[in-house]
Order: C-alpha cells, then structure tokens, then sequence
C-alpha cells in the first residue's frame, strides 16, 4: 500500500469537499482510504461522487423523499404562499388603521397560524426524510419562484410572499437535528394547524386538511417514541 | 416433533451471493485481520483484474452486512491515514458458507464445458 502523499493541494480539497456529501462515519472511512491509496485526485473525486450518488440512489427507494417533497414541501409551499400573503395583508391594513382593534386579532391570529403551519410542516420535512432535503427545497422554491416571476408588486412587496420560509426552514432544522416532540406538543400543533384550513374559503379548506397528515404523522410518532429532548 | 422419513430441504433458506459480493467476500477472507476498504480493494484490482470503485465496494459491504454475511467495525486512527479510522471487515460462519457454495455452483457448471477445458489444455 501507498503511503500517504501530500493531502493538502486543490485536489484533495475537491475531494474533501465532495465528501461532504456522505454522513460524518463514512466520510472518515472513505478519505482515509483515498489518503491511504494516493491514487489522484480526479479518481478521489470520482470515488466520493459515486459513492454519494449510490446513497442518494438508495435513499429514493423508500416513499421518505417522495412523501417529503412531493408530497408535502411542493403543497404546502403553494398553500402557505396565499397564507403569507393573507397575513402580511391583515398587518399592512392594521398598519394605515391602527385604531381598529379587530384588525389586531386578525393580523396576529393569522401571523401565529402561518408560524405553526410552516413550522410543522418544514419540520416535518426534516424528521421525514433529512438526507434529501435538497430536493424538499427545490419542491418548494418552484412554486416560489413563479409566483414572484408572476407577483404584480415589485421590491419589498415581494417578500410578503416568502414570511412563510422563515419558520419552515427553522422547523427543518429543528427536525433534522432529530429532536422529538413531546405528544402534547405534537397534538397541540396539529390542533392549531387545523385552524389554519378552517379559516381559509372551501377550496383551501379541503387542500389544507389533506395537507395535514405530516402533522399526524408527527402524532404518531411522538406517541410510539419517548422524548429524548425537551422541546 | 420432527419425521426424520420427510426431507425438510425446501425449508431451507439458501443465500446465493452475486459475483461482487463474491469478490468482496474472498478477498476479506484473504486479508483475515487485516481486511478494510482500501485493501480489499487493492486485492479485488490486483487479483480480480477488474476496477473497484469506493461507491461499490461500501454499498455491497452493507448489503452483505444486512445479510449476516460479514461484520464490520471501527478501528483506531492511524498516522498513515491523516488520523482516520477503518472500517474492518470479517467474514462470519454464514458469509464463508455462502462463499462457499457460490464457488462449488460454479466449479459444477463449468464442469464439462469448454471454458472448463478448452481444446489444447493438457488433459
């Protein structure tokens, strides 16, 4: 075996950037190996793609991506774009009618469903499948981007449209950290969410309850599982 | 209780390996204690005469993990290898066994056939 030769060059930080790709175990294994055999870098590099490429492959097979993106990231970004929009709405009103009380109760109600929808949702996302959550945000950026392509208003506006991404992604954080819901705290989010439908005209009623199942997903997991951390 | 009249054969589970995992499982069992990624890998090219990429060595050592068929484990770091660990691989009962069948399968059906003796090998 070829002893280790200069680990240090462009080539071999190609190749340990690639391998950030891998989880943390493999990517010891697989560049020591690589640091061991010194066989060049464009062969590291195809080795640590390849590798990535197969796991990714392997991930596929399970209904996990699919139900995270297809199912759930893709949804409910089109659902919770309307929301943002309904929300930052209610706040501008309240914002040139400040003395209307009842538009105090709007704005934040509808702030605090949009938080919790978003929140369960992206972390939903992260609990269900973390290791493709690259295809998660394409699912949901597409509807994004067209509606911005399509957004009549121009500049600040447009981030009305995108409130929504700020607890979902902090929710698939949460969820890719492999932090557990307590079943209260699970029963407590989907109970809100539900709201969120309830408030909407008849056709986002329907599409929101069908979009509620990772929040019983999330139910039934805290329920067969014990907290591990505090929440 | 048992009828030791009856043959219970087809109850028996075979594992048939595939040609790589075969390779993997010969060249583990070659290197005996010393059998990890890289020098599987270097035994599979020399020997085997054929590329081995990293992607499938480590997807097909798995597999064979999941099938009882080998055991790996984490070594200690070491200096020739940036401070990094191993992955060490050990072939179990079941995986020399399997090994095992696959070899005789393929020794008994080239038997008689002409890459099992070409015309002008000495007889």
């Amino acid at each position: 075996m070829k002893s280790l030769r200069g680990n240090s060059g462009a080539g071999w930080r190609c190749i340990e950037t690639a391998a950030g790709l891998l989880t943390p175990l493999e990517r010891e294994i697989v560049l020591g190996d690589l640091a061991e055999t010194d066989r060049g870098a464009l062969r590291g590099l195809i080795d640590v793609l390849g590798l990535a490429a197969r796991r990714q492959i392997a991930l596929w097979k399970s209904w996990r991506p699919w139900a995270a993106s297809l199912g759930l990231a893709l949804p409910a970004s089109l659902f919770l774009l309307g929301w943002s929009v309904a929300s930052s709405g209610a706040v501008a009103r309240l914002l040139q009618e400040p003395d209307q009380s009842y538009l105090v109760w709007l704005s934040l109600s509808r702030l605090f469903l949009l938080i919790c929808w978003a929140w369960m949702a992206g972390f939903a996302v992260g609990v269900v499948s973390p290791r493709t959550w690259w295809a998660s945000l394409l699912g949901c950026c597409a509807p994004c981007l067209d509606c911005l392509c399509k957004w009549p208003g121009h500049g600040f506006s447009e981030l009305q449209l995108l409130i929504f991404l700020v607890p979902g992604l902090w929710g698939v954080w949460r969820g890719r950290q492999h932090l557990r819901l307590s079943p209260g705290w699970a029963v407590f989010l989907v109970t809100i969410a539900m709201l969120a439908p309830i408030r909407s005209g008849r056709g986002g009623y329907l599409y929101g309850c069908c979009l509620l199942w990772p929040g019983w997903y999330l139910v039934a997991t805290a329920i067969r599982q014990p907290t591990s951390q505090n929440n | 209780m048992l009828d030791m009249e009856r043959d219970y054969n087809h109850n028996v589970v075979l594992i048939m390996v595939g040609e790589f995992e075969f390779l993997i499982l010969s060249a583990a069992a070659h290197l005996g204690e010393e059998a990890y990624g890289a020098a599987m890998r270097e035994v599979i090219e020399t020997a085997g005469g054929r590329t081995c990429s990293l992607g499938a060595l480590y997807t097909t050592l798995d597999r064979l993990e999941a099938k009882g068929l080998v055991e790996t484990r984490m070594s200690a770091p070491t200096q020739e290898r940036g401070g990094r660990a191993k992955r060490m691989v050990r072939v179990t009962g079941k995986g020399a066994r399997a090994a095992r069948d696959f070899y005789e399968a393929v020794v008994r059906i080239s038997r008689e056939t002409a890459w099992g003796r070409a015309p002008g090998d000495p007889a």
